[in-house]
Protein backbone atom coordinates (compact mmCIF):
# COMPACT_ATOMS: atom_id res chain seq x y z
CA UNK A 1 0.00 0.00 0.00
CA UNK A 2 1.57 3.17 -0.92
CA UNK A 3 1.54 6.25 1.53
CA UNK A 4 -0.93 8.14 -0.64
CA UNK A 5 -3.48 5.34 -0.17
CA UNK A 6 -2.91 5.56 3.39
CA UNK A 7 -2.87 9.00 3.55
CA UNK A 8 -6.30 8.97 1.30
CA UNK A 9 -7.63 5.90 3.87
CA UNK A 10 -6.91 7.96 7.02
CA UNK A 11 -8.88 11.25 5.49
CA UNK A 12 -11.28 9.07 3.86
CA UNK A 13 -12.25 7.86 7.67
CA UNK A 14 -12.28 11.75 9.24
CA UNK A 15 -13.92 13.41 6.18
CA UNK A 16 -16.29 10.62 6.36
CA UNK A 17 -16.05 10.18 2.40
CA UNK A 18 -14.86 7.38 0.01
CA UNK A 19 -11.72 7.25 -1.75
CA UNK A 20 -12.88 7.77 -5.10
CA UNK A 21 -13.55 11.47 -3.93
CA UNK A 22 -10.29 12.18 -2.82
CA UNK A 23 -7.61 12.76 -5.12
CA UNK A 24 -4.12 14.59 -4.41
CA UNK A 25 -5.63 17.57 -5.40
CA UNK A 26 -8.09 17.56 -2.48
CA UNK A 27 -7.94 20.30 0.02
CA UNK A 28 -10.19 22.08 2.16
CA UNK A 29 -11.48 23.63 -0.52
CA UNK A 30 -13.18 21.04 -2.04
CA UNK A 31 -14.05 18.93 0.68
CA UNK A 32 -16.94 19.62 2.83
CA UNK A 33 -15.76 18.33 5.82
CA UNK A 34 -12.26 19.23 6.03
CA UNK A 35 -12.52 21.79 8.20
CA UNK A 36 -9.92 23.35 10.92
CA UNK A 37 -10.92 20.69 13.49
CA UNK A 38 -10.73 17.81 10.88
CA UNK A 39 -7.19 19.57 10.16
CA UNK A 40 -5.82 18.63 13.57
CA UNK A 41 -7.34 15.29 13.20
CA UNK A 42 -5.52 14.99 10.11
CA UNK A 43 -2.27 15.77 11.61
CA UNK A 44 -3.05 13.56 14.60
CA UNK A 45 -3.74 10.73 12.34
CA UNK A 46 -0.61 11.03 10.07
CA UNK A 47 1.43 11.04 13.05
CA UNK A 48 -0.11 8.14 14.80
CA UNK A 49 0.10 6.04 11.52
CA UNK A 50 3.56 6.60 10.43
CA UNK A 51 5.01 6.85 13.58
CA UNK A 52 6.01 10.74 13.46
CA UNK A 53 6.05 14.42 14.80
CA UNK A 54 4.98 17.24 12.57
CA UNK A 55 6.47 20.58 13.10
CA UNK A 56 4.27 23.54 12.75
CA UNK A 57 5.70 24.36 8.87
CA UNK A 58 4.74 21.07 8.11
CA UNK A 59 1.52 21.32 9.46
CA UNK A 60 0.95 25.23 7.79
CA UNK A 61 1.91 23.36 4.33
CA UNK A 62 -0.82 20.47 4.42
CA UNK A 63 -3.04 22.43 2.30
CA UNK A 64 -3.73 19.49 0.21
CA UNK A 65 -3.76 15.08 -0.10
CA UNK A 66 -0.94 15.30 -2.28
CA UNK A 67 1.05 18.01 0.23
CA UNK A 68 0.38 15.73 3.07
CA UNK A 69 1.80 12.86 0.77
CA UNK A 70 4.63 14.67 0.04
CA UNK A 71 5.86 15.58 3.88
CA UNK A 72 5.07 11.87 5.21
CA UNK A 73 7.00 10.86 2.48
CA UNK A 74 9.98 13.34 3.00
CA UNK A 75 9.75 12.37 6.42
CA UNK A 76 10.10 8.74 6.26
CA UNK A 77 13.14 8.80 3.80
CA UNK A 78 15.16 11.06 6.31
CA UNK A 79 13.97 8.59 9.27
CA UNK A 80 16.43 6.46 11.02
CA UNK A 81 15.88 2.67 9.96
CA UNK B 1 4.94 32.14 2.11
CA UNK B 2 5.24 30.39 5.75
CA UNK B 3 3.36 31.12 8.36
CA UNK B 4 5.49 31.91 11.34
CA UNK B 5 3.41 32.37 15.08
CA UNK B 6 5.53 35.46 17.10
CA UNK B 7 4.85 38.17 20.05
CA UNK B 8 2.23 40.76 19.01
CA UNK B 9 4.10 43.88 18.83
CA UNK B 10 3.04 47.42 17.36
CA UNK B 11 3.88 46.81 14.16
CA UNK B 12 1.09 44.27 13.40
CA UNK B 13 -1.66 46.09 15.10
CA UNK B 14 -2.40 47.30 11.28
CA UNK B 15 -2.33 44.15 10.08
CA UNK B 16 -4.07 43.22 13.33
CA UNK B 17 -7.05 45.56 12.67
CA UNK B 18 -7.10 44.01 8.51
CA UNK B 19 -7.72 40.51 9.86
CA UNK B 20 -10.40 41.69 12.75
CA UNK B 21 -11.96 43.87 9.53
CA UNK B 22 -12.28 40.42 7.48
CA UNK B 23 -13.54 38.34 10.14
CA UNK B 24 -16.45 40.76 10.84
CA UNK B 25 -17.22 41.30 7.40
CA UNK B 26 -17.47 37.75 6.67
CA UNK B 27 -19.13 36.50 9.97
CA UNK B 28 -20.85 40.02 11.29
CA UNK B 29 -19.97 38.61 15.00
CA UNK B 30 -18.46 41.06 17.28
CA UNK B 31 -17.59 38.93 19.19
CA UNK B 32 -14.59 37.71 16.74
CA UNK B 33 -12.41 40.26 17.08
CA UNK B 34 -8.41 40.39 19.01
CA UNK B 35 -7.40 42.93 20.94
CA UNK B 36 -6.45 46.13 18.54
CA UNK B 37 -3.28 46.92 20.65
CA UNK B 38 -0.20 44.83 21.04
CA UNK B 39 0.66 46.01 24.79
CA UNK B 40 -2.82 44.24 26.50
CA UNK B 41 -4.94 47.05 28.02
CA UNK B 42 -5.46 44.41 30.97
CA UNK B 43 -2.92 43.00 32.89
CA UNK B 44 0.04 44.33 30.88
CA UNK B 45 3.57 42.17 31.26
CA UNK B 46 5.11 44.20 33.96
CA UNK B 47 8.14 42.60 36.15
CA UNK B 48 7.42 41.17 39.35
CA UNK B 49 3.64 41.13 38.88
CA UNK B 50 2.20 37.13 39.71
CA UNK B 51 -1.06 37.45 36.63
CA UNK B 52 -0.45 39.26 33.23
CA UNK B 53 -1.33 38.75 29.71
CA UNK B 54 0.62 38.01 26.34
CA UNK B 55 -0.68 38.43 22.72
CA UNK B 56 0.45 36.29 19.92
CA UNK B 57 0.01 36.46 15.96
CA UNK B 58 0.30 34.49 12.97
CA UNK B 59 1.85 36.26 10.64
CA UNK B 60 2.00 35.58 6.84
CA UNK B 61 4.10 37.93 4.80
CA UNK B 62 2.28 41.58 5.96
CA UNK B 63 -1.04 40.02 6.75
CA UNK B 64 -1.94 38.36 10.19
CA UNK B 65 -4.58 35.02 9.90
CA UNK B 66 -4.58 33.96 13.46
CA UNK B 67 -4.03 35.03 17.01
CA UNK B 68 -4.22 34.18 20.70
CA UNK B 69 -3.36 35.18 24.00
CA UNK B 70 -2.02 33.84 26.87
CA UNK B 71 -2.76 35.02 30.62
CA UNK B 72 -0.23 33.69 32.47
CA UNK B 73 -0.64 33.06 36.50
CA UNK B 74 0.15 31.25 39.33
CA UNK B 75 -2.39 28.48 40.45
CA UNK B 76 -2.37 26.39 43.41
CA UNK B 77 -2.51 22.32 43.11
CA UNK B 78 -3.39 20.57 46.19
CA UNK B 79 -0.61 18.36 47.46
CA UNK B 80 1.85 19.76 44.95
CA UNK B 81 2.49 23.24 45.13
CA UNK B 82 2.56 26.47 43.17
CA UNK B 83 2.93 26.08 39.57
CA UNK B 84 2.92 28.84 36.49
CA UNK B 85 0.39 28.06 34.29
CA UNK B 86 -1.35 29.89 31.35
CA UNK B 87 -5.20 30.64 30.58
CA UNK B 88 -5.27 30.15 26.43
CA UNK B 89 -7.90 32.91 25.26
CA UNK B 90 -9.10 34.91 22.37
CA UNK B 91 -8.09 32.45 20.00
CA UNK B 92 -9.02 33.39 16.32
CA UNK B 93 -8.21 32.14 12.96
CA UNK B 94 -8.30 32.94 9.58
CA UNK B 95 -9.99 29.15 9.41
CA UNK B 96 -13.01 30.67 10.68
CA UNK B 97 -13.69 32.19 7.10
CA UNK B 98 -11.24 30.93 4.51
CA UNK B 99 -10.68 27.19 4.16
CA UNK B 100 -7.16 27.72 2.74
CA UNK B 101 -6.27 28.51 6.10
CA UNK B 102 -7.49 25.45 8.04
CA UNK B 103 -4.04 24.65 10.02
CA UNK B 104 -3.75 27.69 11.41
CA UNK B 105 -6.20 26.78 14.50
CA UNK B 106 -4.34 23.93 14.82
CA UNK B 107 -1.00 25.96 14.90
CA UNK B 108 -1.91 28.35 17.15
CA UNK B 109 -2.91 25.66 19.76
CA UNK B 110 0.38 23.50 19.52
CA UNK B 111 2.28 26.77 19.80
CA UNK B 112 1.01 27.51 22.97
CA UNK B 113 1.37 24.51 24.36
CA UNK B 114 5.12 24.64 23.43
CA UNK B 115 5.12 28.48 25.63
CA UNK B 116 2.95 26.63 28.22
CA UNK B 117 2.32 23.00 28.61
CA UNK B 118 0.54 24.11 31.86
CA UNK B 119 -2.52 25.30 29.57
CA UNK B 120 -6.44 25.30 30.30
CA UNK B 121 -9.05 26.90 28.36
CA UNK B 122 -12.42 27.68 29.49
CA UNK B 123 -15.92 28.91 28.32
CA UNK B 124 -16.08 28.16 24.50
CA UNK B 125 -19.91 27.78 24.44
CA UNK B 126 -20.13 24.28 24.97
CA UNK B 127 -18.45 20.80 24.23
CA UNK B 128 -19.71 20.59 20.69
CA UNK B 129 -17.79 23.62 19.66
CA UNK B 130 -14.91 23.14 17.40
CA UNK B 131 -12.31 24.61 19.41
CA UNK B 132 -13.72 22.26 22.32
CA UNK B 133 -13.40 19.06 19.83
CA UNK B 134 -9.66 20.37 19.19
CA UNK B 135 -8.60 20.81 22.36
CA UNK B 136 -10.38 17.15 23.00
CA UNK B 137 -8.12 15.52 20.40
CA UNK B 138 -5.37 17.06 21.37
CA UNK B 139 -5.51 15.14 24.76
CA UNK B 140 -7.71 17.97 26.96
CA UNK B 141 -9.67 16.98 29.63
CA UNK B 142 -12.93 18.79 29.09
CA UNK B 143 -15.34 19.48 32.07
CA UNK B 144 -18.45 21.12 32.22
CA UNK B 145 -18.63 23.56 34.85
CA UNK B 146 -22.03 24.25 36.54
CA UNK B 147 -24.26 26.98 36.21
CA UNK B 148 -26.32 28.76 38.76
CA UNK B 149 -28.84 31.32 38.93
CA UNK B 150 -31.64 32.74 40.87
CA UNK B 151 -35.15 34.55 39.61
CA UNK B 152 -34.88 38.28 41.38
CA UNK B 153 -37.95 39.24 38.96
CA UNK B 154 -40.06 35.91 37.96
CA UNK B 155 -42.51 38.16 35.08
CA UNK B 156 -39.49 39.79 33.66
CA UNK B 157 -37.55 36.59 33.38
CA UNK B 158 -40.50 34.72 32.24
CA UNK B 159 -40.49 37.20 29.16
CA UNK B 160 -37.13 38.32 28.30
CA UNK B 161 -35.07 35.13 29.13
CA UNK B 162 -34.78 34.71 25.30
CA UNK B 163 -32.98 31.49 25.50
CA UNK B 164 -35.83 29.47 26.86
CA UNK B 165 -37.90 31.32 24.32
CA UNK B 166 -36.63 28.92 21.07
CA UNK B 167 -40.21 27.05 20.31
CA UNK B 168 -43.69 29.67 20.21
CA UNK B 169 -45.31 26.53 22.74
CA UNK B 170 -42.50 27.50 25.46
CA UNK B 171 -43.21 31.38 24.39
CA UNK B 172 -46.54 31.71 24.82
CA UNK B 173 -46.05 29.10 28.31
CA UNK B 174 -43.77 31.92 29.67
CA UNK B 175 -45.93 34.52 28.76
CA UNK B 176 -48.71 32.76 30.27
CA UNK B 177 -47.21 32.48 33.04
CA UNK B 178 -45.77 35.36 33.43
CA UNK B 179 -49.22 37.22 32.59
CA UNK B 180 -51.11 34.99 35.74
CA UNK B 181 -48.63 35.42 38.29
CA UNK B 182 -48.05 30.85 37.94
CA UNK B 183 -44.79 31.55 36.99
CA UNK B 184 -44.02 33.86 39.72
CA UNK B 185 -45.04 31.33 42.24
CA UNK B 186 -43.69 28.39 40.80
CA UNK B 187 -40.15 30.46 40.66
CA UNK B 188 -40.43 31.84 44.23
CA UNK B 189 -41.80 28.66 45.52
CA UNK B 190 -38.59 26.74 44.30
CA UNK B 191 -36.04 28.86 45.34
CA UNK B 192 -37.52 29.61 48.80
CA UNK B 193 -37.84 25.92 48.95
CA UNK B 194 -34.35 25.30 48.21
CA UNK B 195 -33.31 28.54 50.40
CA UNK B 196 -34.87 27.12 53.91
CA UNK B 197 -31.99 24.74 53.98
CA UNK B 198 -29.74 27.31 53.85
CA UNK B 199 -27.02 27.97 57.08
CA UNK B 200 -27.32 30.86 59.70
CA UNK B 201 -27.31 33.31 58.58
CA UNK B 202 -24.83 35.10 61.46
CA UNK B 203 -22.35 36.93 59.21
CA UNK B 204 -21.82 40.58 57.97
CA UNK B 205 -20.49 42.02 54.76
CA UNK B 206 -18.97 45.31 54.00
CA UNK B 207 -17.64 46.50 50.73
CA UNK B 208 -14.44 46.96 50.48
CA UNK B 209 -12.12 49.31 48.42
CA UNK B 210 -9.24 46.86 48.32
CA UNK B 211 -7.69 43.14 49.36
CA UNK B 212 -5.08 43.72 52.10
CA UNK B 213 -3.57 41.37 54.50
CA UNK B 214 -6.96 39.52 55.65
CA UNK B 215 -7.33 37.90 52.15
CA UNK B 216 -4.01 36.24 52.59
CA UNK B 217 -5.17 34.63 55.53
CA UNK B 218 -8.10 33.17 54.17
CA UNK B 219 -5.97 31.91 50.97
CA UNK B 220 -4.03 30.35 53.22
CA UNK B 221 -6.91 28.77 55.55
CA UNK B 222 -9.11 27.87 52.71
CA UNK B 223 -6.35 26.30 50.14
CA UNK B 224 -6.55 23.16 50.64
CA UNK B 225 -10.08 22.67 50.06
CA UNK B 226 -9.94 22.91 46.61
CA UNK B 227 -7.68 20.33 43.91
CA UNK B 228 -6.90 23.13 41.73
CA UNK B 229 -7.17 26.89 42.25
CA UNK B 230 -5.74 30.21 40.60
CA UNK B 231 -4.14 31.98 43.40
CA UNK B 232 -6.33 34.39 45.15
CA UNK B 233 -3.60 36.26 47.44
CA UNK B 234 -3.86 39.52 48.37
CA UNK B 235 -1.29 40.44 45.59
CA UNK B 236 -3.21 38.77 42.82
CA UNK B 237 -6.50 40.14 44.24
CA UNK B 238 -5.61 43.68 44.25
CA UNK B 239 -4.44 43.41 40.25
CA UNK B 240 -7.45 41.69 39.32
CA UNK B 241 -10.05 44.09 41.08
CA UNK B 242 -8.42 46.85 41.12
CA UNK B 243 -9.32 49.33 43.80
CA UNK B 244 -10.71 52.27 41.55
CA UNK B 245 -12.72 49.85 39.55
CA UNK B 246 -15.93 50.47 40.16
CA UNK B 247 -18.03 48.08 37.87
CA UNK B 248 -17.13 45.33 40.44
CA UNK B 249 -18.54 45.62 44.46
CA UNK B 250 -15.34 43.73 46.57
CA UNK B 251 -17.27 42.13 49.96
CA UNK B 252 -15.69 40.60 52.59
CA UNK B 253 -17.71 38.51 54.78
CA UNK B 254 -17.22 38.45 58.54
CA UNK B 255 -18.71 36.72 61.91
CA UNK B 256 -17.74 37.98 65.15
CA UNK B 257 -15.62 40.52 64.06
CA UNK B 258 -13.53 38.13 61.73
CA UNK B 259 -13.19 37.69 58.14
CA UNK B 260 -14.73 34.20 56.94
CA UNK B 261 -14.49 34.86 53.17
CA UNK B 262 -14.96 37.28 50.58
CA UNK B 263 -17.05 37.70 47.17
CA UNK B 264 -16.95 40.04 44.14
CA UNK B 265 -20.33 40.89 42.61
CA UNK B 266 -21.17 43.12 39.62
CA UNK B 267 -23.80 44.11 36.44
CA UNK B 268 -22.98 41.75 33.07
CA UNK B 269 -23.09 43.54 30.22
CA UNK B 270 -26.00 43.24 28.07
CA UNK B 271 -26.79 39.98 26.50
CA UNK B 272 -29.05 39.06 23.83
CA UNK B 273 -29.47 36.11 24.98
CA UNK B 274 -31.00 37.59 28.56
CA UNK B 275 -33.06 39.90 26.36
CA UNK B 276 -34.01 43.67 28.01
CA UNK B 277 -32.99 41.97 31.65
CA UNK B 278 -30.57 43.51 33.94
CA UNK B 279 -28.01 40.47 35.04
CA UNK B 280 -25.94 40.32 38.03
CA UNK B 281 -23.17 37.97 38.26
CA UNK B 282 -21.27 36.28 41.38
CA UNK B 283 -17.80 37.15 39.64
CA UNK B 284 -15.64 35.58 42.31
CA UNK B 285 -15.09 34.35 45.55
CA UNK B 286 -13.45 32.58 48.06
CA UNK B 287 -13.81 31.32 51.77
CA UNK B 288 -13.64 27.82 53.79
CA UNK B 289 -16.85 25.41 52.09
CA UNK B 290 -18.43 25.63 55.93
CA UNK B 291 -18.57 29.22 55.24
CA UNK B 292 -19.68 28.95 50.92
CA UNK B 293 -23.54 29.64 51.51
CA UNK B 294 -22.62 32.95 53.99
CA UNK B 295 -20.36 34.26 51.32
CA UNK B 296 -23.22 33.49 48.66
CA UNK B 297 -25.63 35.05 50.58
CA UNK B 298 -23.80 38.01 51.70
CA UNK B 299 -23.24 38.25 47.35
CA UNK B 300 -26.79 37.64 46.83
CA UNK B 301 -27.75 40.58 48.87
CA UNK B 302 -24.96 43.10 47.33
CA UNK B 303 -26.19 42.65 43.75
CA UNK B 304 -30.37 42.45 44.38
CA UNK B 305 -28.88 46.25 45.88
CA UNK B 306 -28.25 46.43 42.16
CA UNK B 307 -32.01 45.71 41.25
CA UNK B 308 -31.22 42.92 38.64
CA UNK B 309 -33.25 40.81 37.64
CA UNK B 310 -31.21 37.67 37.52
CA UNK B 311 -28.26 36.72 38.99
CA UNK B 312 -26.06 34.16 37.32
CA UNK B 313 -22.88 32.17 38.19
CA UNK B 314 -20.78 28.97 37.60
CA UNK B 315 -18.62 27.09 40.13
CA UNK B 316 -16.59 24.07 39.75
CA UNK B 317 -16.37 23.08 42.83
CA UNK B 318 -19.47 20.98 44.51
CA UNK B 319 -19.67 22.54 47.98
CA UNK B 320 -19.67 25.82 46.50
CA UNK B 321 -22.65 24.56 44.31
CA UNK B 322 -24.32 23.00 47.41
CA UNK B 323 -23.82 26.82 48.94
CA UNK B 324 -25.46 28.46 45.39
CA UNK B 325 -28.18 25.90 46.15
CA UNK B 326 -28.61 26.77 49.47
CA UNK B 327 -29.14 30.09 49.00
CA UNK B 328 -31.83 29.73 46.86
CA UNK B 329 -30.24 29.26 43.21
CA UNK B 330 -31.23 27.15 40.53
CA UNK B 331 -28.89 24.87 38.66
CA UNK B 332 -29.58 25.34 34.50
CA UNK B 333 -27.89 23.70 31.40
CA UNK B 334 -24.19 24.61 31.31
CA UNK B 335 -21.81 25.43 28.35
CA UNK B 336 -19.03 26.98 30.48
CA UNK B 337 -16.29 24.55 30.14
CA UNK B 338 -12.93 23.86 31.53
CA UNK B 339 -10.43 22.06 29.60
CA UNK B 340 -7.09 21.27 31.02
CA UNK B 341 -4.18 19.99 28.81
CA UNK B 342 -2.55 16.53 29.14
CA UNK B 343 0.23 18.07 31.68
CA UNK B 344 -2.19 20.17 33.60
CA UNK B 345 -4.50 16.81 33.68
CA UNK B 346 -1.18 14.97 34.87
CA UNK B 347 -1.42 17.51 37.98
CA UNK B 348 -4.58 16.28 38.97
CA UNK B 349 -4.73 13.14 38.47
CA UNK B 350 -6.76 10.98 39.61
CA UNK B 351 -8.82 13.70 38.04
CA UNK B 352 -12.11 11.45 39.28
CA UNK B 353 -11.22 12.64 42.63
CA UNK B 354 -10.27 16.05 42.21
CA UNK B 355 -12.95 16.96 39.47
CA UNK B 356 -15.52 18.14 41.98
CA UNK B 357 -12.74 20.18 44.22
CA UNK B 358 -11.60 23.12 41.49
CA UNK B 359 -12.36 26.08 42.63
CA UNK B 360 -13.06 28.06 39.09
CA UNK B 361 -15.35 31.14 38.88
CA UNK B 362 -16.51 33.52 36.11
CA UNK B 363 -13.39 35.71 37.27
CA UNK B 364 -10.98 32.80 36.18
CA UNK B 365 -10.06 32.67 32.47
CA UNK B 366 -10.68 35.55 30.24
CA UNK B 367 -13.52 36.45 32.58
CA UNK B 368 -11.86 39.73 33.83
CA UNK B 369 -12.37 42.68 33.53
CA UNK B 370 -15.66 42.45 31.96
CA UNK B 371 -16.50 39.02 30.59
CA UNK B 372 -18.16 37.66 33.50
Amino acid sequence: MTVFDQVRTLACDLFATSADKLSSSSSPETVEAWDSVQHLNLVLAVEEKFHLQLSPEEIEQMKTIGDVVKIVEGKLQTAPS
Amino acid sequence: MPITIQPYLPEHERAVAEFNQRLKTATNDPSLVFPRYAVPRWLPPTSGQPVWNELFVAVEGSSVRGAYGLKQEQIFVRGKGIYTAACYHHSLAEGIIDRAYASVGVLLVRDALVRQPLLYVLGMGGMDRPIAKMLKALGFSLTVLPFYFRVVYPAKFLREMQALRDQPWRAWLMDFAALTGTGWLGIKTIQAAKALRTLRGDFSAEEVAEFSDWANDLWSEARDSVSLAAVRDAKTLRLLYTSGDTALTRLRVSRNGKPIGWAVVGERRKDSKFGEMRVGSIVDCWALPVNAAAVIRAATRAIEKRNVDLIVSNHGHHLWGRAFEAGGYLGGPSTFVLAMSPKLTELLQPLEKTRDFIHITRADGDGLPRNF
